[in-house]
């Protein structure tokens, strides 16, 4: 929670991009309550059960509202002093996208068993990895020359929606 | 496949930190580094994806198990447009 609030505050300071816009109050009934269940991280089955158990509340879902977004975004914007770029993750690949692939060394994803492809990395890149890699030419660690290359290739290519985009995008903005 | 026939469903729950604020709602996506600042329905939304895909038809029908929906006629077309927004933000996964 410390290095949440911490960030948060960096990016505001830190002259952040925020996209989106924000409709408060859109849908909103105890908003108490509702608080309540939102702390508790990713746990979607008890806090339906909550949702069951208590009174119920009233979630809006259409109506005037519908087509406002509800979301308004915060991507950190200054790679030096955003602690989340250094520490956020690249996939290599997305393990939604490239389960049972392998990485070619242009850094497309190709089936399993394809000539001269690597295996996906056993564990993502971060950040920082990355950028040490891009810039001073360093290897991502536990990586072959050539396998190095072709993760490198494949972080190049990384597409938004891609899960590490965000990450890689971060780093390539001017300090 | 139409948009209300993708199966949509989120990797490891544990890689986003929820956190309130002020009414709203902070979500910290820790594989990107972002933080989005949403508003309901938009949490309630994600508390019922899993990594286990499923048609919006159906976590609508979770969502209406758990909350009094308003706005019903419309409620599944939203609840898509929801989906799919979080989506593009890399919250959630749709095939």
């Amino acid at each position: 929670m410390k290095i949440l609030r911490w960030n948060v505050i960096e990016y505001f300071s830190g002259g952040a991009f925020v996209t989106g816009r924000i409709v408060p109050g859109a849908g909103v009934d105890e908003r108490k309550d509702q608080d309540q269940g939102a702390g508790r991280d990713g746990d979607g089955e008890a806090r339906s059960a909550q949702a069951a158990g208590n009174a119920r509340r009233k979630l809006l879902l259409g109506g005037g509202l519908a087509a406002a977004s509800a979301v308004v975004s915060i991507r950190p914007a200054l790679a030096n002093t955003a602690a989340s770029v250094l520490n956020c993750q690249i996939p290599v690949p997305d393990p939604a996208k490239g389960m049972g692939q392998m990485i070619a060394p242009d850094g497309k994803l190709v089936p399993k068993g394809t000539k001269g492809a690597f295996p996906p990395s056993n564990r993502p890149f971060t950040g920082e990895e990355v950028k040490a890699a891009l810039r001073s030419g360093r290897s991502l660690p536990g990586t072959s020359y050539d396998q190095n290359r072709a993760y490198l290739n494949y972080i190049r290519r990384l597409q938004n929606g891609t899960s590490g985009f965000t990450c890689y995008a971060s780093l390539q903005m001017p300090r | 496949m139409t948009q209300a026939e993708r199966l949509y469903y989120r990797d490891d729950p544990g890689e986003v930190l929820l956190r309130p604020l002020e009414g709203l709602t902070l979500i910290y996506h820790r594989p990107s580094g972002m933080t989005h600042i949403v508003d309901s329905p938009v949490p309630e939304i994600l508390a019922v994806l899993s990594p286990e895909p499923r048609p919006a038809r159906l976590l609508l029908e979770i969502l209406a198990a758990g909350y009094d929906l308003e706005g019903e006629g419309e409620a599944l077309d939203t609840l898509v447009g929801y989906l799919e927004e979080l989506c593009a933000l890399g919250l959630a996964r749709a095939r």
